[in-house]
């Protein structure tokens, strides 16, 4: 038999089922591999295997009694240090909430609960999800499983590398500017960004609220449609959750290529590196090969995307990271003589410096005498990008383009640079601007052995669309690629 | 951005600024704004004010009472607490 860490989530979910697995031995499995592995990888802040094989008994004891919750009951699921479950320390890797236990469910984890999942919270991140390599994290750099020398992407970086290196078959992260999908590019596994307003962010710790969505990964296709299913849907505790038809996993089905109009970068556009080049040119080959059209998409705009963004993000960040000042929860600077000292020497001491930047960035954006030329400027490029997407959907069925510029990069070669590092997101952050849904799909290694993402992106709430294109990408052959077994 | 610039606005944003970071956050500082200042080549007059807010399907919820958080459970995270009250330092002058 296969080795349990090795088995797909959807294997998993049949053999839960059928009553040929027990959760506590595959919860028993994946405790071991952290244990052996995790110390090379550092995905997980914290591993409470007491409670995480209490949850397992019960979910056995559940199964054993005909009480089974849902054909969920008993799948363990990695959850990103940045969304609330009650009674366990939710940090989003910073010092300020070092102590801080939540009071609260996030609504994504009520509902995961309901369904008898089992959790493996704090997985690491950037600090408060700001940074594309997980380098950002207070604690310690998470790796990426192909080669530890190499980042695993960012900020999502702990929940993609956990799935990646075999330690849980699926994860929970967060997406404000590409955070989910680009290290599961990084990783060779599946994250998606569902379209704003398709998930509750109740629970979510905050940093751009206009941008973040959770979503999942997961190390197969089927992962990323359950849990989808699971985890959508309206919330009253949300107010920006829409009222649409609720997404079903079962209506993905295999796409036909002929004749379907795919929207593709225009060869002049896509200068990233060479293996990334040629990997989106040969896949596009394929499709051609099989039918689909390619339409050249005008994404000059593109350009505009990650000033805009930060500019965005940063005020809204600015604004959303007020709530840390030492009064309420999180870290407090003892020995402050006036309570405008007890803010700013808690925040001062509470924060890393990436998260120090931004809310400078946004205060600067937001403040008298700059507010027009760049948070409202801002605002309103915001809107010729998510014009710009409806227009692509008028003429197109689907886009597609690589999810990052290059493969895994090394540890430590960005961080001197905060602008070299803003620019890996570069075709991830005009989704999140726009609104609309995206899955990173893994599209094989590269020569040195790294994996290559395939970004893919759909009109609004039409997520049964864009996962039927992405198993249809998981049905070619170029695209397949196997995660690492041993982790060196 | 000067010195004196960055001061003000680290003072809004409540951080402290070592006199040491200065110079090294200065220099960021200018970097990204020399980089976001690229959105001003962009033409948004096209872009009406009223445009900004999106139109997105919200249901608003029903004006009913609910349980929220426990006052026991926020004295358990709140980092000085002491009969009902978060403990703060003194705000007014006597």
């Amino acid at each position: 038999m296969k080795d349990l860490i090795f088995l797909t989530y959807s294997e998993i979910k049949t053999k839960l089922n059928d009553g040929s697995l027990k959760s506590t031995d595959l919860v028993s499995a994946y405790i071991n591999r952290i244990e052996g592995t995790d110390s090379k990888v550092k995905a997980f802040l914290e591993l409470n295997k007491d409670r995480i094989l209490k949850q397992a008994e019960e979910s056995d004891g559940r199964r054993k009694s005909g009480k089974l919750l849902s054909e969920f009951d008993g799948i363990p699921i990695g959850i990103k240090d940045n969304i609330c479950i009650t009674g366990e320390i939710t940090s989003c890797s910073s010092k300020i909430l070092e102590n801080f236990r939540s009071p609260y469910d996030a609504t994504v984890i009520q509902r995961l609960k309901d369904k008898g999942f089992v959790f493996f919270p704090r997985l690491n991140m950037d600090e408060f999800a700001m940074g594309s390599s997980t380098e950002n994290s207070a604690y310690q750099t998470t790796r990426n499983p192909f080669d530890t020398n190499r980042i695993p992407g960012g900020s999502s970086g702990g929940s993609a590398a956990a799935v990646a290196a075999s330690m849980l078959p699926v994860s929970l992260g967060s997406d404000t500017g590409g955070s989910i999908r680009q290290p599961a590019a990084l990783c060779g596994i599946w994250g998606l960004k569902p379209t704003y307003g398709r998930v509750s962010r109740y629970g979510l710790v905050a940093y751009a609220s206009s941008l973040d969505q959770i979503g999942p990964f997961s190390n197969d296709l089927q992962g990323i449609s359950d849990l989808l299913e699971i985890i959508s849907g309206l919330d009253h505790k949300d107010q920006t959750t829409a009222k649409v038809n609720p997404f079903e996993a079962n209506s993905i089905s295999s796409i036909d290529w002929k004749g379907k109009r795919i929207g593709v970068m225009k060869a002049e556009e896509f200068n990233f590196s060479p293996d990334v080049n040629k990997r989106y040119a040969d896949i596009l080959n394929e499709l051609k090969s099989k039918g689909a059209t390619l339409v050249p998409l005008d994404f000059s705009l593109l350009k505009y995307a990650i000033p805009v963004y930060y500019l965005i993000a940063t005020a809204e960040c600015s604004s959303n990271l007020s709530r840390f000042d030492g009064i309420r929860y999180g870290l407090r600077k003892e020995g402050a003589g006036k309570l405008e000292d007890l803010y700013s020497e808690s925040r001062t001491a509470g924060f890393g410096p990436e998260v120090k930047r931004r809310i400078l960035l946004g205060t600067f954006s937001l403040s008298s005498g700059y507010y027009d030329a760049y948070y409202g400027k801002a605002q309103k490029a915001r809107v010729l990008i998510r014009k710009q997407y409806a227009e692509f959907f008028k003429s197109v069925d689907i886009i597609f383009q690589p999810t990052s510029p290059t493969t895994a990069f090394k540890v430590g070669e960005k961080t001197k640079d905060p602008i070299q590092m803003y620019q890996a997101d570069i075709l991830t952050t005009s989704v999140n601007l726009s609104g609309v849904p995206a899955i990173s799909c893994p599209a094989g290694l590269d020569s040195s052995g790294l994996p290559i993402g395939l970004q893919i992106t759909s009109s609004h709430f039409d997520e049964t669309k864009l996962l039927s294109y992405a198993k249809s990408v998981s049905e070619l052959e170029i695209c397949k690629l196997a995660l690492p077994t041993e982790i060196t | 951005m000067d010195e004196k610039e960055l001061k003000n606005i680290a003072n809004l944003a409540k951080l402290n600024i070592e006199d040491s970071e200065v110079s090294s956050m200065l220099n960021d500082f200018s970097r990204i704004v020399q980089y976001v200042d690229e959105i001003k080549n962009l033409d948004t007059t096209s872009v009406g004010d009223d445009e900004i807010y999106e139109q997105i399907f919200y249901e608003l919820r029903k004006d009913l009472a609910e349980n929220g958080l426990k006052r026991d459970d926020l004295a358990k995270i709140a980092p000085s607490y002491e009969n009902g009250y978060v403990v703060v330092p003194k705000v007014i002058e006597t």
